[in-house]
């Protein structure tokens, strides 16, 4: 019916989801914490697939799919395309977003956590923190893709790769 | 005048299953749409035998009984859509409108934070739009 939410508004909706899962309700387990958030993810992707697959003919194949994940998918979520799509043919798709939205606010510098890692043991850097922070904003949009490629009948597991910020790939395996 | 609207998941599970006729034959009208069922499969999976195209949503009329015709539509996400009307002269267009509309009001149930999927769409607004959508089909049929 067309009414329209400010972008802030989701932006401030998904770091206080992370927050609350990763530092109040499973803030001794950040494993379950992922999983929680990933299971969202894959109930908003379910809903949103049969949303943006209205009035479409039906998809004859793998590629298909994560064609129109690429594209429509996308521009609907996020307003602009995936970058670069590779396969090898035999099941994994990296997507590739040069920009990654959600991302754009997250600090890519490390030097913030400094006093935090002196407390605990030498084998936590600042960096491994702030990856860790940051992958935990990613399992959201993993389970979103899992959730709308399951919908469409391709199983499958979703990482995400940062390796280098605000560029994000995700890395689809389907499940043969 | 439409029988029976139906609801089927990609499991062949009922999702929703409305009949619109006063009279007893709700049990009939229920076998009539298990059967299209299978109708359904055999259009999708062969898609020589048929005229129509791979991958089209809308399915046509998938096969006349005596005094029925039942219409099938298949969403994306493998969802069938079934409908049963006892009108034996009716328009293709009406029939694709009608499932245009059934598909929307479909999208906004299941869109529903609280409806599990695999379940049934348990939607009292869903329920009422669809009776909407079934009486704006009898009276343009009709006019």
């Amino acid at each position: 019916m067309g009414r329209e939410v400010a972008e802030s508004c989701i932006d401030g909706v998904i770091i206080e989801m992370v927050s609350a899962y990763c530092k109040r309700f499973y803030a001794t387990k950040p494993e379950l914490a992922a999983r929680r958030i990933e299971a969202i993810g894959y109930q908003v992707g379910h809903q949103l697939i049969e949303r943006y697959t209205v009035e479409r003919p039906r998809f004859s194949d793998h590629l298909e799919a994560i064609k129109f994940i690429c594209k429509d998918f996308w521009s609907e979520l996020f307003k602009k395309q995936i970058d670069n799509l590779k396969t090898n043919h035999r099941g994994t798709f990296v997507l590739q977003d040069n920009r990654f939205r959600w991302l754009t606010r997250v600090s890519i510098d490390p030097s913030l956590d400094i006093n935090e890692a002196s407390l605990e043991s030498s084998a936590v850097t600042p960096e491994n923190k702030a990856a860790e922070a940051t992958s935990m904003h990613l399992y959201f949009p993993c389970g979103i893709i899992r959730g709308a490629l399951s919908n469409l009948g391709i199983p499958c597991a979703v990482s995400a790769d940062i390796s280098n910020l605000p560029a994000c790939s995700f890395v689809v395996r389907v499940k043969a | 005048m439409i029988a029976c609207v139906a609801v089927v998941g990609h499991q062949n599970n009922p999702l929703y299953l409305q009949s619109f006729t006063e009279a007893d034959d709700a049990l009939k009208l229920h076998h009539i749409v298990h059967c299209s069922l299978d109708v359904i499969d055999e259009r999708v999976n062969n898609p020589k035998r048929s005229v129509l195209t791979l991958n089209e949503t809308f399915l046509g009329l998938l096969f006349p009984t005596e005094s029925y015709k039942v219409f099938g539509y298949l969403t994306n996400t493998k969802v069938k859509f079934i409908m049963v009307t006892t009108d034996l002269d009716v328009k293709d267009a009406d029939v694709r409108s009608f499932f245009r509309r059934f598909h929307a009001a479909y999208v906004d149930a299941v869109s529903n934070p609280f409806h599990v999927p695999g379940k049934k769409i348990a939607s009292r607004i869903f329920a009422g739009r669809v009776s909407g959508i079934v009486k704006t089909f009898a009276l343009g049929t009709n006019g």
